[in-house]
Formats: structure tokens, sequence, C-alpha cells
């Protein structure tokens, strides 16, 4: 297995110490911090200029609970993949509105870096390396597609 | 009021007095010879019948309420009383039978009734919302005590991360380890749907995952043997911090200059405590009996007071071994640290 090209990251999030302490976490994860969003607007303009592989979306954005429809636009539209960085997992619809997971808030260091190790791995091969990572949930369908059975996710 | 005679087949009526014929609109020739169930009709309540016959057959007086028809159809609410008549011998002659219109107290009844039930369900709604605006409430505190125990864990790591001196990085590292063992706790406590009990076991099994992936270090083996322990939820954070200073003692002391080795975690739960050890077998440690002068080992002392807990370190040759002995009932956080 070739090692993973680093992983463009768009940071969407609006609490600004949450959002630049990530970047320096995204960083040392050997990623790329590609952009900062605080609101759903801002988060789809740069998801279409950035084209990231991976967007950190925070559920809870500047102009209200409209992260879930940014993970769907950036799903839908911009090639690249979402996962949801919230303190309120139960909230996410059963789809994970395309996003292929969630880390729940508050979430370690440690539990961030491997993530992204991890999703690099996933994103570059199409499949997973093995069962996620601690505090890594992902969605049913990201499961599947990368060779998970459902225990993987049913936890 | 009416005689059934007991004797003959199918116990017909052999009088009936001018009120029955009032009640009923039959006429006397009209009733006597019959047996007194040509009342009955549609609505009456067969096992209320059939328990008038078990109490008659047995020669016991019965009273009870039955929908029974006039002449014509009209139905009406009979509080009926037999009672059976013996003969000498003792054998059952005859059934005496009171009669009374008893229409307007039934109508009074069920309509209480169904004020009641009204009263009832109202009052099942009204609980039903409370318990939704108080699972909602719930939900955004349980949601807002995330995101600052996020915000104070960024908040130290950022501030680390500009400090150069060594001694000050390890002080904030440790804080920041102290913060994430309570984050863990609040990610356990709404994870399950009791959230007033807490999975001690779950619990280390988190921490652990996370303190070791954190350390980097892969030459460090550890052994879980975890019982599952629920406390209340107000003891989590203390037990929490606890367990926390032990795995990072180990971690940090037991290990050093790359010394590869074991941690074991164990808990036992017996009938009025339960017991948690960590123990590694490491460099040990020179002076296990002296107070405490870290400010970790002060805090496992400090919380240890709080829970009315038995904490005890021993020279395990190599290594040391941590025991925190916790009363199963201790009251949570009363007590004031000595």
């Amino acid at each position: 297995m070739s090692a993973p090209p680093p992983l463009n990251v768009l940071i969407v999030e609006d609490e600004v110490i949450l959002a630049v302490e990530l970047g320096f976490l995204v960083r040392e994860a050997g990623c790329r911090d590609v952009g900062h969003a605080m609101s759903s607007d801002e988060a789809v303009e740069l998801a279409w200029a950035l084209k990231p592989d991976l967007a950190l979306v925070d559920v809870h954005l500047r102009d209200g609970p409209t992260g879930v429809e940014v993970a769907r636009e950036i799903a839908a539209h911009c090639g690249g993949v979402a996962l949801f960085m919230t303190a309120n997992v139960r909230r996410l619809p059963a789809d994970f509105a395309g996003a292929c997971g969630v880390i729940g808030k508050p979430y370690s260091e440690h539990a961030v870096k491997t993530a992204l190790a991890y999703l690099g791995v996933c994103l570059h091969e199409g499949r997973a390396p093995g069962q996620p990572p601690l505090g890594l949930q992902l969605a049913p369908d990201f499961a599947a597609r990368w060779g998970l059975c459902d225990a993987a996710w049913a936890s | 009021m009416t005689i059934a005679d007991a004797r003959l087949p199918d116990q017909p009526l052999v009088f009936a007095n001018d009120a029955f014929l009032a009640l009923t609109g039959y006429g006397r020739d009209e009733v006597l010879g019959r047996n007194c169930r040509f009342l009955q009709g549609e609505a009456t309540d067969r096992t209320a019948v059939a328990q008038m016959t078990r109490a008659i057959t047995a020669g016991q007086p019965v009273s009870l309420d039955l929908i029974n028809y006039r002449k014509g159809g009209a139905p009406f609410w009979n509080g009926l009383h037999v009672s059976p008549v013996h003969d000498d011998a003792g054998r059952i002659a005859f059934f005496l039978g009171a009669h009374h219109d008893v229409s307007d107290r039934k109508a009074a009844e069920f309509a209480a009734a169904r004020t009641l039930e009204g009263l009832v369900s109202a009052r099942a709604g009204d609980m039903e919302l409370a318990l939704t605006q108080k699972t909602a409430l719930l939900h955004e505190i349980d949601h807002r005590v995330k995101n600052n125990l996020q915000l104070v864990s960024s908040l130290l790591l950022l501030q680390s991360r500009r400090l150069q001196d060594e001694s000050a990085r390890a002080a904030l590292r440790g804080m920041l380890e102290r913060v994430s063992a309570i984050a863990t706790v609040h990610r356990r406590l709404f994870q399950s749907e009791d959230v007033e009990r807490f999975d001690v076991a779950e619990f280390v099994r988190d921490l652990v995952g996370d303190l070791m992936g954190a350390a980097g270090r892969g030459d460090i083996q550890v052994g879980l043997d975890l019982e599952r322990v629920d406390i209340p939820a107000g003891q989590a954070a203390p037990l929490a911090l606890i367990v926390n200073e032990l795995l990072c003692n180990a971690l940090k002391h037991a290990f050093e200059g790359g010394r590869p080795g074991r941690i074991d975690v164990s808990i036992r739960r017996g009938e009025e405590n339960f017991a948690i050890v960590v123990g590694d077998d490491g460099v040990g440690a020179p002076d296990l009996a002296a107070p405490p002068r870290s400010f970790g080992l002060t805090i496992v002392h400090l919380l240890s007071q709080q829970l009315r807990a038995d904490c005890n370190f021993e020279d395990s040759q190599p290594g040391v071994r941590a025991t925190v002995v916790v009363p199963v009932a201790s009251p949570t956080g009363l007590a004031s640290p000595a």
C-alpha cells in the first residue's frame, strides 16, 4: 500500500479558537489546512473553489444549524467528503447527509489525528484499513463502501 | 317485586306487583309463567348474567345492575336484588326479585368516569409535554457543556503550542489531560439512556485507549480486566480524574528512558465497594509511604477523600501497584477535602 497523499482539509467551524487549534492538528496530522469557513455560505463557496478532499463540518454554524446542508452540498456537488464534528451526534440524520461519519465533541487531539490518518487511507485506497479508531463513527453508507461489515458502525 | 317458582321447569314468574308492571310496561298476563330473562336483550352484560346465575344456583342472594328492556324495546338499568327462599327441607322454593330503575344513577356514574378519564388524559398530556421539554433542555445543556469543554481543551492546546518552557508546557499538558478525562465522562454520560448512572468500565476503556494512543508508546502493553460497575453520575468526574492521574503517572514515570513494560488495569466489584487497580512493572517509586509531592498525586488523595475511598500504593517488585477502593453507596462529593 502506497502512502496516501496529504489530504486537503477545509475547516467549517464558527468557534474561532476551535478552528485555529483544529488547523494545527490538521497540519500536525500531515494534511493541508486549505481554508476556514464560519457560515454555510462561506463553506459552500470555499468547497466549490478549493475542492477539498475532506471538510470537517460543525453542525451549528454562524447562521444556525446549517452544517447538515453544507455536508449535503459538498457530497452532491463538490466531489469531496464531509466529516461532522459536533457535540450533538444524536441529532444527525440517519443518512449522515452524505457525510462519511462523525467525531463527537469534545474530541481529543489523538482522536482527531488518528481519524485523519484513517480517513486518508480510506479515501486513497477505497477500502478501510480496519475498524475505525476510537472517537470516529462512520456513516453506514461509507462503512459499506469501504468494506466494513455492519458491526463497524452499529455501536 | 317478583316471585319465581324455583321448583317449576325454567323457574317461571308466579307473582309480579304493580310497581314491576309499571317499570317494565308489560301487563300481568304477559309476564306470569315466563322466566324473568325475557327482560334481557342485546346490550345486557352476559358476564353479569352468568354471575347472577351462579349465585342463585348456589342459593346465595345477589345484587347487580343489569341492562333490561321495557315492552317496546326501550332499555333501562335494572338495579336487581335476587334472594332465594328455602322450604322446610332446605331446598330452594322461590326466588324473590326486587327491581329498581337505576338509569339516572348509572348515567351519573358514567359521566363521572368520563370526567375522570378526561382529567387523567389531560394530566398525562401535560406530563408528556413537560418531559419533552425537560429532555430538550437536557440535550441543550449537554450540547453546551460539551462545546465548552472543547473550547477549554482547544485553549489549553493553543497556549501550550506557544510556550518555550518545557515545564510550563508539561503543566499545561497535564491540565489538558485532566480536562480530556472530564470530557470523556461527559461523552459517556449522555450516551447511555440513564443519565443518572455512569459505567466506570466503559469509561476506563475509553480513557486507556486515548491515553495510550496519545503517548505513542507501542512498547508498553496494556491489560484490561474490567467488571461492570455503575456509579452515580455525580461521582463520575472525581473518579475519572483519579483514574486519569494513576494512568498518566504510570505512563510518565514507570517507563522512562524507553524502558518497555506493561500496565494492568482492573475493576473488581464487591458487596459494599469496588476496587480499581492500576499496576505497572516499571522502575518503581522510591518513597511510596511519603506524603505525595506531585500535583497529580495530591489530586488523587483529595478526590479519594471526597469519594470516601481508600487509596493505597505498594511496591509490586518490579513497579508500583495503586489500589483505590470506593464504597458503592458513598455520598456524592459532600465531604470537604481536609
